[in-house]
């Protein structure tokens, strides 16, 4: 017995419709030679043939790059705030990839533990993800060294799999099995085909050669903590721009601004950078003026402190910083190569 | 090219061994194909990393006003125009660069490369280049180009592929040859469009922008301790991706630059979401000329542009 579904692939755009009139359906999308997500238009699947990763990652529609937080007003009797309406719409993301959804299984916390943070969460709780197995990683890409393979996941509500002229179809959550109950398109897949996918997925999880060995990763970067010229060294090269860390799934920090006219004013948050030179100036100083401090925080914060206080590495090797990076700077080569050996 | 990497390697080790500069800085191949990685160096054995290839893109100026020291710097044509630019601004001390020079031929652009081919940079085998064609080789394939489809285009219609000022020249000088066509294609479209279709074309950039400010981190041209998006009081723009901020921002930081900025295109190269910064940045160089009859770093003993003006010449308001 099978225990998943199928659909020809030529439907899809069939099931996409379908899912459009609950939620807003975003898809892989193309701009200026820029993959990035965009509302499914009702006809353009072409991004079953190009797509392999988006470089703005899906994180950007939970804790997107500008946010308004609330509006506020000042007269004789104090300040009014005005909240936002409460955000309640539906989204449903088709195409994430397995480890951009396990980038957000990574964060979720962060925004519920300690406080819970209504704008991240009315985004999380009202959000549907399916995801598609990666077939063609790129050679940036290194997951399968954080536990992940590309064609496999646990983070999404449904996953998708290329077997050929059809998808198959794998009911993850419960939500993830409702979604397909009802569509019509879909019918249950054969022996053959759970097989077929099965042999793409081991496919898939020998294309990833770039390789980080975290054996020990926190000792060893505690070790070397202290050790300034081996990070002076490995910072040389950088520019200390935000590439790397804004457009890091896993990377939540956000600045506060408040943008005021006259009485009236706005609070926004938006995308911060532990790589800028002005970070936390606002509310003190930046204890990590010189520049191999703030990439030895990116560093350790994300393979060292991180998984002290989340026992888990808060990296899925998506290879973004590596890809975007103006001064390919890579993260694999700086792990591979600590001074330090435990 | 091979002998001019071989050339580059022993003047450097001499550089080194002789103590007549403590740093090099030149390229290194990158962890990725078809890419390099600027190499900042004291150590006269890594010299023997050094390379010089079609894929050197960064500016690498941008890093001599962080070091202390004496440094021997690699540097194609736009490049060394920078480094003049910074000497005319007292950021860099003459004596304390040797600048070595490669006559450049300019640098492939792989985003061409990717759209000509139909194939991401990580599928691709192999890019050779010869005379004026490049070969590149994929799936078994082998498809020819002419240059001009992949080169940058601001190499395309660059003016100084020799540099301007060199202690060292790793080869033959190169004659200019500029395509002004090929290279302003971008700007072109702009131009073409009414002021109404040029807003919307922005507007539409702008909206991807994410304040990673990588365009200005590269550039040597933005060499502020800190930046106008910075302060805070007064708040000039927020450092909110809007669109409306982000326009600011990138018009204000070209007004910076201008007169500084040599048309090296990292600040388009760098940015991650394709914004295509050089038809502002192009466009204000052109003006620059139009205007003062003034090219960035060609002459290091002329007045800098912006921080200079005659009694004469100057407007009541200033006087
Ligand atoms: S993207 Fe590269 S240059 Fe920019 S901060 Fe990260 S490591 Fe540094
Ligand atoms: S650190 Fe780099 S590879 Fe790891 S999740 Fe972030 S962008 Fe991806
Ligand atoms: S503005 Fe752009 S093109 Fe001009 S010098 Fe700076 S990085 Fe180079
Ligand atoms: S590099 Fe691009 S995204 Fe980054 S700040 Fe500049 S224009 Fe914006």
């Amino acid at each position: 017995m099978t225990t998943s579904q199928k659909i020809k692939k030529t439907d899809l755009g069939k099931l996409l419709n379908q899912w459009s009139q609950e939620f807003t359906v975003l898809v892989p999308w193309r701009e200026n030679g820029l993959a990035t997500w965009a509302k499914w238009n009702g006809t353009d699947t072409s991004f079953i043939d190009w797509y392999r990763n988006t470089v703005v990652p899906a994180k950007a529609h939970f804790l997107p790059s500008q946010e308004e937080m609330f509006r506020f007003q000042k007269d004789e009797k104090g300040y009014h705030i005005e909240l936002p309406d409460a955000d309640e719409h539906k989204q449903l993301i088709f195409g994430i990839r397995p480890c951009d959804a396990r980038a957000l299984t990574i964060v979720s916390p962060i925004f519920e533990e300690l406080y819970e943070d209504p704008y991240y969460l009315a985004k999380r709780n009202n959000t549907l993800l399916v995801g598609l197995a990666c077939t063609r990683p790129c050679d940036s890409c290194f997951c399968t060294s954080l536990g992940i393979n590309p064609a496999e996941s646990i983070d999404v509500d449904l996953m998708v799999t290329d077997i050929g002229d059809q998808f198959l179809i794998e009911g993850i959550s419960e939500a993830g099995k409702e979604l397909i109950a009802g569509a019509s398109e879909v019918k249950e897949a054969t022996e053959a085909d759970e097989a077929k996918a099965k042999e793409i997925k081991e496919a898939s999880y020998q294309k990833v050669t770039r390789k980080v060995d975290t054996d020990n990763i926190k000792e060893k970067l505690s070790v070397c903590f202290e050790d300034e010229e081996h990070w002076e060294k490995v910072a040389d090269n950088c520019i200390s721009c935000g590439i790397c860390t804004l457009l890091c799934p896993t990377c939540f920090c956000f600045d506060i601004n408040d943008e005021l006219v006259k009485k009236q004013g706005t609070r926004f948050r938006s995308w911060d950078s532990c790589a800028f030179s002005i970070y936390t100036k606002m509310p003190m100083e930046n204890p990590r003026e010189e520049k191999w401090r703030r990439v030895r925080q990116k560093v350790c914060h994300k393979f060292e402190f991180h998984p002290m206080s989340y026992d888990i590495i808060a990296c899925v090797g998506c290879g973004r910083c590596i890809r975007q990076c103006p001064v390919n700077w890579d993260i694999t080569q700086v792990l591979n190569n600590l001074p330090a050996k435990v | 090219m091979k002998e001019m990497e071989q050339r580059l390697q022993k003047e450097a080790r001499a550089l080194l061994e002789q103590g007549k500069v403590d740093y090099i800085i030149g390229f290194e191949p990158g962890s990725l194909k078809f890419t390099t990685t600027p190499l900042i160096t004291k150590d006269k054995e890594d010299v023997e990393r050094l390379v010089i290839n079609p894929f050197i893109v960064n500016n690498l100026s941008v890093f001599l006003t962080e070091l202390q020291g004496r440094v021997g710097i690699v540097v194609k044509g736009c490049d060394s125009r920078s480094i003049v630019s910074l000497i005319q601004d007292n950021k860099v001390v003459r004596e304390d660069v040797v600048i070595i020079g490669i006559p450049c031929t300019g640098l492939i652009d792989l985003s061409k490369v990717e759209l000509v081919t139909g194939k991401d940079r990580d599928e691709l085998d192999d890019i050779a280049w010869q005379g004026d064609k490049i070969t590149v080789r994929f799936d078994g394939e082998e498809k020819v180009f002419p240059t001009e489809e992949v080169l940058f285009d601001n190499c395309l219609g660059c003016e100084c592929p020799t540099p301007q000022e060199y202690d060292i020249l790793l080869g033959e000088p190169r004659p200019a040859a500029p395509n002004l066509t090929a290279s302003r294609k971008n700007l072109e479209k702009l131009d073409g469009m009414s002021s109404e279709e040029r807003w919307d074309f922005w507007k539409n950039e702008f909206s991807r922008c994410i304040r990673c400010y990588a365009c200005r981190n590269v550039c040597p041209a933005c060499f502020c301790k800190r930046c106008f998006v910075e302060e805070s009081e007064p708040q000039w723009v927020l450092p909110v991706p809007r669109w409306q901020d982000n326009l600011i921002f990138q018009v204000i930081r070209n007004i910076h630059v201008a007169g500084r900025c040599t048309d090296c295109g990292e600040c388009e190269r760098a940015c991650p979401v394709n914004i295509p910064l050089r038809s502002l940045s192009k466009r204000m160089y052109e003006l620059v000329d139009e205007l003062f009859q003034f090219k960035a770093g060609m002459d290091k003993d002329a007045v800098p542009l912006m921080t200079h003006y005659e009694l004469e010449e100057a407007e009541d308001f200033i006087r």
